[in-house]
């Protein structure tokens, strides 16, 4: 891989965003509330911003790792500090800068403990960013530790319906991935006999045999599968995101689920390809078993969130059955499908968002008629879930069309399942739509106002984002399969 | 002889000295007993640090300065001044008494710098029981209508068992070797170490480190006796203690030259049983005291991690724990102290509403509490990474997994005590806390230390690295 390093080190200006907006909200009085949302709102905006110029800057003709920075961390255990930007995480971080600015949008009416929240999203935040523009393994697990832990106090203390049991299910299934990544990662260091947790060094080909490799990635899979909610480790997923408030729902499972999966993608793949292809076949075993089963569950779901939850489930099994196939169009349709999903499902976590808050209810059969009372709300929630069912022209339909195709020609059964699963998931979402918006109008939620023209301004930006990808998905598949063709040409 | 050499020793024999003056004279004065003795034991500190580099053997060779014994004499001197920094408010030890509770910490002190130097069997065992019975007569101290006494005596009667196997232990090195002097025993050590009496001998001399370590099964003393002494008596004994006991057992642990399995298979097992019982049992308490007793089993169950992989990163890696170990369970006493100001036992579920109460001591308790669970950005998180890759190195990647898989349990009870205070509100309105300007810049101290260091550990491991090659 070669790697072109930056002259500005705009990668730590993303990170310094963070701890630095962290910081000036821990010096604001807890009564300046407004003050508190405007410092957010700038840092994270800052993050977006840099990302997004990333994003256009990346020179798709030399590809590689461009951006790069390196400092040497601990000398003495070869930690270094290093970051990087390549087809893989660019639209990881794109995709974080938006679901932070509009998370923070979506929580403009908070009033309760405004400052603890505000200090806690950024840390998560910080955690998010960190891992994915990470280029060294000690500091992708601590990034992945960094950001776990201030999920359980976001959850517990801001959260709904059985918050302090969904905090702690989260927290505990999610460290417990964490147990096997760590060994995972230390296993890699002890072999390697390279003295470095440089992943462009220990990426060399020869570095590790394939027994090595067999036994480190499925300990790797396995830990970060958890994160990425893989079948069956996924029950923490619906349980904490219904359990979350709003934006950290869509933190949660637009960008937190994707560390799992990115987490697969840099650290499995990269450094166990052989391990890779040996355990191919159960990891499409997994995720289509992901698929099918969250579709089938998400069924029989009353609560709006949990119907968002299962269908995360599904849908990261989407990006699971991607990565197994081992395929430039499989890896990148799991690239995008990471990115999509993400946008997607904040977009629907955040209307619900915005009516659970006014109707303090999100179990279907207590709404219903809903478009008529706040059309615009309803409305975003409905493009979401029709991004979700994949139809055309939306970035969605992209992603799962190119996962799909590369499944059937790898795993014609697993492929054919999925393909199956994912019509039964569009009747299941269509079915929440219908039976939540349409039909009877409630009398009581007669004097509920819809949603202003900046409470829409997240949603509008998210539902923008679907959309421009879906009409040009090329802006999104130049950057990405710089980085897929290379890497799935040079395998062993 | 070279008395310089001795010096921190000297220097605190005589700060026991001076507070053995205030105990014979006159009144009882709290406020001149505690400054003159965090005066002192601040001069100590600084006089460990500037003996750091000292390096030679004094009587008869039996005693060894050298960078591993001065970096454990620097961590314990700090210990015994932060705990002392903890006795601003000592409500739970009767004020007459004040003066020969810090004679007793200074002299418990001492005897731990002598066990961290000792290169000869007896030497090492004569030093061990001093700091041991100065702490027997801390631990019943405690005003109160007797579970302290209860404490105390079963303090006394596991501590003494398990001196007496370690004397027997002793014997039969001494009996296979024909020395009582370590460096002596190292070079026959490793080629004896296939016979059993040699194994058997090395592993009952473990037997009462174990002890002080709160090793399974050598633990049952611990909560009790966490409940019963006071609570910087508690904090005292869960840090300058342990942090001893991680010396000792790393020297003798070096004496074997990794070259015995069996030492290693039982070290194995008993780290395993450590971590696993004071993790599970840890769920169950209800008294935040107990709770980090039970912790603190598990934690010795991680620092032994380190110590069986044998090996320069895995002994620098268990230095670098009791370090980061003395800080985190510092800072968790810290609160513990505070909260419980009037010297009382605290409940989890009296830390309700601390958020509030007091955010400062609410923060110190949520990093310290990260930390013990290992969770980065903190201390504690770097010294689980150090020992568990030590552990990697070797090729124990099963017992690490098995760690990791008990510091998820783990985090369930810690992540309670986070909730308590953080999200329980209490029953009825609590007044604040009201917390002293002192206290603000020694929590504002703990947590910049435990972070920094967690995030950049560099110059503390270069540190335990050093120490640990000066070990072999």
């Amino acid at each position: 891989m070669n790697v072109e390093f930056a002259n500005f080190p705009f990668l730590t200006a993303i990170l310094l965003s963070c701890v630095v907006g962290l910081l000036v909200i821990l010096f604001i009085p807890d009564e300046r509330k407004m003050l508190i949302k405007w410092v957010s709102l700038v840092f994270s905006g800052i993050t977006l911003a840099i990302a997004l110029y990333l994003f256009l800057a990346y020179d798709d003709q030399k590809g590689g790792l461009q951006f790069a920075e390196k400092l040497v961390w601990v000398k003495s255990l070869g930690i270094s500090y290093f970051n990087g930007a390549d087809g893989f995480n660019l639209p990881m971080l794109l995709l974080t800068g938006i679901v932070f600015v509009t998370g923070v949008l979506t929580m403009w009416e908070m009033e309760n403990r405004v400052k603890e929240f505000f200090s806690l999203l950024f840390l998560l935040l910080s955690g998010v960013f960190g891992l994915f523009m990470s280029m060294d393994l000690f500091f992708i697990f601590v990034w992945y530790d960094v950001s776990l832990f201030p999920m359980y106090l976001l959850i517990a203390i801001w959260g709904s319906t059985r918050k302090e049991y969904g905090a702690m299910k989260l927290t505990l299934y999610l460290l417990a991935g964490s147990a096997l990544v760590l060994p995972g990662i230390l296993y890699l260091y002890a072999n390697s006999g390279l003295h470095s947790f440089d992943i462009p060094s220990l990426m060399q080909p020869g570095t590790f045999t394939a027994a090595q490799q067999k036994f480190a990635f499925i300990l790797l899979y396995l830990g970060f599968g958890i994160l990425a909610g893989v079948w069956p480790f996924h029950t923490w997923s619906p349980v904490g995101h219904s359990a979350a408030p709003t934006s950290v729902s869509m933190v949660h499972a637009g960008v937190l689920m994707k560390l799992g999966a990115f987490g697969i993608l840099r650290v499995a793949l990269f450094l166990c390809p052989e391990g890779w292809q040996y355990w191919a076949q159960l990891m499409a075993l997994l995720a289509t078993c992901g698929i099918v089963y969250g579709t089938f569950v998400g069924l029989a779901q009353t609560d709006l969130k949990y119907v968002i939850g299962y269908s995360s489930v599904s849908h990261m099994g989407i990006v699971g059955l991607g990565l197994a196939t081992v395929s430039v169009d499989g890896l990148n349709g799991a690239v995008f499908q990471m990115f999509a999903h993400g946008i997607m499902t904040a977009l629907l976590f955040s209307s619900v968002g915005y009516i659970y808050d006014r109707t303090h209810s999100k179990m279907i059969p207590e709404l219903g008629g809903l478009s008529k009372t706040m059309p615009v709300a309803s409305g975003f929630f409905i493009f979401g879930a029709f991004a979700g069912i994949g139809i055309p022209c939306l970035a969605n339909f992209w992603a799962e069309f190119l996962v799909f195709i590369s499944a059937l020609k790898v795993y014609p059964i697993e492929g054919v399942l999925a393909v199956c699963a994912l019509v039964v998931s569009a009747l299941f979402m269509l079915r929440a739509v219908q039976r939540t918006f349409f039909g009877e109008r409630m009398k009581r939620f007669d004097q509920l106002h819809d949603m202003t023209f900046g409470l829409a301004i997240p949603r509008i930006i998210l539902a923008a984002v679907i959309v421009i990808f879906g009409l040009f998905p090329s802006f999104m598949l130049n950057v990405v399969q710089t980085s897929v063709i290379p890497f799935i040409h040079g395998l062993p | 002889m070279n008395w310089i050499l001795f010096i921190p020793e000297l220097y605190f024999l005589l700060m026991a000295l001076a507070l053995f003056g205030l105990s014979v004279a006159g009144r009882p004065n709290p406020r001149r007993d505690y400054f003159a003795s965090l005066f002192l034991s601040g001069v100590g500190v600084l006089v460990c640090l500037a003996s750091v580099r000292l390096h030679g053997t004094i009587f008869f060779e039996a005693y060894r300065v050298d960078l591993f014994s001065q970096v454990f004499k620097s961590i314990l001197s700090m210990a015994l001044f932060l705990v002392i920094c903890l006795c601003t408010e000592l409500n739970g030890i009767e004020q007459r008494y004040h003066p020969e509770f810090f004679l007793f910490l200074t002299i418990s002190t001492v005897g731990m710098m002598m066990l961290v130097s000792s290169v000869e069997l007896l030497t090492i065992y004569v030093a061990l029981e001093v700091s041991s019975y100065s702490l027997y007569i801390l631990v019943p101290m405690r005003k109160g209508e007797g579970s302290q006494v209860e404490a105390g005596i079963k303090y006394l009667m596991v501590g003494a068992s398990a001196s007496a196997v370690m004397l027997f232990g002793l014997s039969y090195i001494f009996g296979v070797t024909h020395t009582t002097y370590v460096a002596e025993i190292i070079k026959v050590l490793p080629e004896l170490m296939t016979s059993p009496a040699a194994v058997v001998g090395l592993l009952l001399v473990l037997c009462g480190f174990f002890f002080k370590l709160a090793v399974f099964p050598f633990h049952f003393w611990a909560p009790d006796v966490y409940q019963g002494a006071a609570n910087q008596v508690a904090a005292y004994i869960a840090t300058a203690s342990k942090v001893a006991a991680i010396a000792i057992i790393v020297r003798v642990v070096s004496l074997s030259g990794g070259g015995s399995l069996y030492l290693v298979h039982v070290l194995v097992i008993l780290s395993i049983a450590s971590m696993t019982v004071g993790n599970l049992v840890a769920i169950m308490q209800k008294d935040l005291k107990r709770l980090l007793a039970y912790s603190a089993i598990s934690h010795a169950g991680y620092v032994l991690i380190g110590i069986l992989s044998m090996s320069d990163a895995g002994y620098s890696g268990a230095i670098f724990y009791a370090a980061a170990y003395m800080l985190m369970s510092l800072s968790c006493f810290l609160v513990v102290v505070k909260v419980a100001h009037d010297g009382s036992n605290l409940e989890i579920s009296q830390l309700a509403g601390l958020h509030r109460r007091s955010p400062i001591l609410a923060l110190v308790l949520m990093l310290s509490i990260f930390s013990l669970a290992g969770i980065p950005p903190t201390i504690g998180f770097t010294g689980k990474f150090l020992v568990f890759a030590a552990a990697v190195a070797k090729g124990y990647v099963v017992l690490v997994i098995i760690a990791m898989l008990n510091v998820t349990i783990s985090l369930y009870y810690y992540l309670l005590v986070i909730k308590a205070a953080y999200l329980t509100e209490p029953e009825g309105e609590l007044p604040g806390l009201r917390v002293s300007l002192p206290t603000k810049i020694l929590s504002g101290t703990l947590v910049t230390a435990m972070v920094v260091l967690g995030v950049y550990p560099t110059q503390l491991l270069k540190v335990a690295l050093a120490a640990a090659r000066a070990l072999m």
